[in-house]
């Protein structure tokens, strides 16, 4: 892709399974990657299989102080932020009736307010240079419902929402967008599925398979580079047609 | 792209067919496939336009066929994928780029002003995307004649190439579909309702063909280009009686601060044609400079 070599790239949540696979791309692409998660132990496994990445910052991006303190440190080792990942989530599944308001607050706390924490930093350092792309993480959940996942989709509808509001203050400088992936096999899902899951997952989606950490990895070097430089403000589904239709297609 | 930088939206030994290839955003589609490496089929009805494309793809390495064909008729549609399957050996990728956007100032547009809109252009034609004649008009505004034209171009024709094109991607083993829309495919335009609607049926009949043809191993998606600097543009201002510099600022007043260019849109579609787009299907991508993502 055009324009992503040597770039300074931000990716939180970066050492999970569609940070890191988009660590990759990026690297391949020429671009300088730094990771930011709380995961330490996970980060020096990513590092270990990607020599070339920065080293991790640690933060936890549902604390405006500690996404603060963790901006302070990636100023001192990159001159200005091109491209931000705002990746890092999290999910619990439980029916709407059984969410706790502590769960609720951690959910929101991470997708939402952890998006805006990172996103309000970054958009700074790209204002003050020669601005930039921000790429959030967003989810079909964002778009359709899901049984069980409240909290999540109405975290994932507000990055939607925080997306598009971005994209008007913030432009012509910076462009932003969200990529709204839907059934992906990361690693952790790998490991948690159990064949009748993914089977029933799989027969659920017009493309008959799930997708992979890579496939959406690049979609964001894409939305990223130079060849989407007239898009912002969007969302880009990448769920192999699930909400083509829906549950109103089923039959 | 540069030599050092990877090549992920390579389409070598792919066949794609593009229709209304001679102008436009379907002139930068071809360009931009050409140089990724795939064979072009290259359709319109424009005979001068698509022979000056096939050659300047051909000038930079590129291979590429023009072949002349209205979209809005079936039986040249049918003819011009089996045409193609003869000279390429095979059909992958279709984009159906062919359409027109009909505003006018004035809504009589009766047989003399479309007349004239032709000899505006010399040559411009129904199927010329992007490059079409300007007809701004509600409903009432609207004869049956204008409404007819609209509907075969932008969605009839993109029906039929799908029909015909379909079967032939299929035998080699899946590919890809990629129609151009509009933003005015998804929210309402002012004096633009038959455009409007035929727009937001291209939207839903490929969301409609993601489903279908996803077993087959086909992807199916959609662009929606918002204002892009084509003469169109400036055809447009012309018929809403307004100065062309007045109309084109005030259509740039969006996020990004400026028109989009045909190669920006040509980009687009060659991501979602490429295998880096493999779990993309049935998705809409609108690029617009960020129109879409504000109420204004």
């Amino acid at each position: 892709m055009q324009g992503l070599k040597n770039r300074h790239v931000l990716i939180t949540g970066g050492a999970g399974g569609i940070g890191s696979a988009t660590a990759a791309r990026f690297l391949e692409e020429g671009a300088r990657v730094v990771l930011m998660d709380e995961d330490q132990t996970a980060c020096r496994l990513v590092e270990e299989a990607l020599p070339s990445l920065e080293p991790s910052i640690l933060a936890d991006v549902s604390d405006a102080d500690s996404v603060e303190k963790a901006f302070i440190k990636l100023d001192a080792l990159f001159n200005g932020l091109d491209i931000l990942i705002n990746n890092a989530g999290i999910s619990v599944r439980n029916p709407f009736l059984d969410i706790t308001p502590e769960q609720w607050q951690t959910v929101i706390s991470v997708n939402l307010s952890g998006m805006f924490y990172v996103a309000q930093q970054a958009a700074r350092r790209m204002l003050a240079g020669d601005g930039g792309v921000i790429l959030n993480m967003g989810s079909t959940n964002g778009v359709m419902g899901y049984h069980y996942y409240a909290d999540y989709n109405a975290s994932k509808a507000g990055v939607i929402e925080l997306t598009r509001s971005m994209a008007l203050e913030l432009g012509p400088k910076i462009r932003v967008n969200a990529v709204c992936p839907g059934f992906i096999m990361t690693p952790m899902q790998e490991a948690e599925y159990t064949p009748e899951m993914r089977r029933i997952f799989e027969e659920k989606l017009p493309l008959r398979r799930l997708g992979r950490p890579e496939d959406v990895a690049a979609l964001f070097a894409f939305l990223a580079s130079d060849e989407a430089s007239f898009i912002t403000g969007e969302y880009i589904v990448i769920d192999g047609g699930e909400i083509a239709g829906g549950l109103a297609s089923q039959a | 792209m540069s030599k050092d930088e990877p090549l992920p939206l390579g389409l070598r030994e792919k066949v794609a067919l593009i229709t209304g290839g001679a102008s436009g955003i379907g002139r930068a589609v071809a360009h931009k496939f050409g140089q990724a490496g795939a064979s072009v089929a290259l359709v319109d009805i424009d005979k001068a336009g698509g022979g000056e494309v096939i050659q300047e793809i051909r000038d930079n390495g590129g291979e590429a066929r023009f072949f002349t064909c209205d979209v809005t008729r079936v039986d040249q549609c049918e003819k011009t994928v089996d045409e193609t399957l003869n000279v390429f050996g095979g059909l992958h990728i279709l984009v159906n780029a062919a359409g027109m956007i009909l505003r006018a100032t004035v809504l009589e547009t009766d047989e003399a002003d479309w007349d004239r809109i032709m000899d505006v252009f010399g040559g411009l034609h129904i199927l010329v995307n992007a490059v079409g004649a300007i007809l701004r008009a509600t409903v009432l505004e609207t004869d049956e004649a204008d409404w007819d034209r609209m509907v075969d171009v932008n969605l009839k024709g993109t029906f039929l190439m799908c029909k015909y094109a379909l079967p032939r991607i299929i035998e080699g083993g899946g590919g890809a579909i990629v129609n151009i829309s509009s933003g005015w495919g998804l929210v309402g335009g002012r004096r633009a309702a038959a455009y409007c609607a035929s727009k937001g049926g291209v939207v839903l009949l490929t969301k409609a063909m993601a489903l279908d043809h996803a077993r087959e191993d086909i992807r199916v998606n959609c662009v929606c280009p918002g204002d892009t600097d084509t003469p169109m543009l400036r055809e447009e201002a012309m018929q809403m009686g307004q100065p062309v510099e007045e109309f084109l600022a005030r259509a740039a007043d969006r996020p990004l601060g400026r028109l989009g260019t045909p190669e920006e849109v040509a980009q687009v579609a060659l991501f979602l044609a490429s295998d880096s787009a493999s779990f993309i299907t049935g998705t809409t991508l609108v690029v617009d400079g960020g129109g879409l993502a504000g109420a204004g």
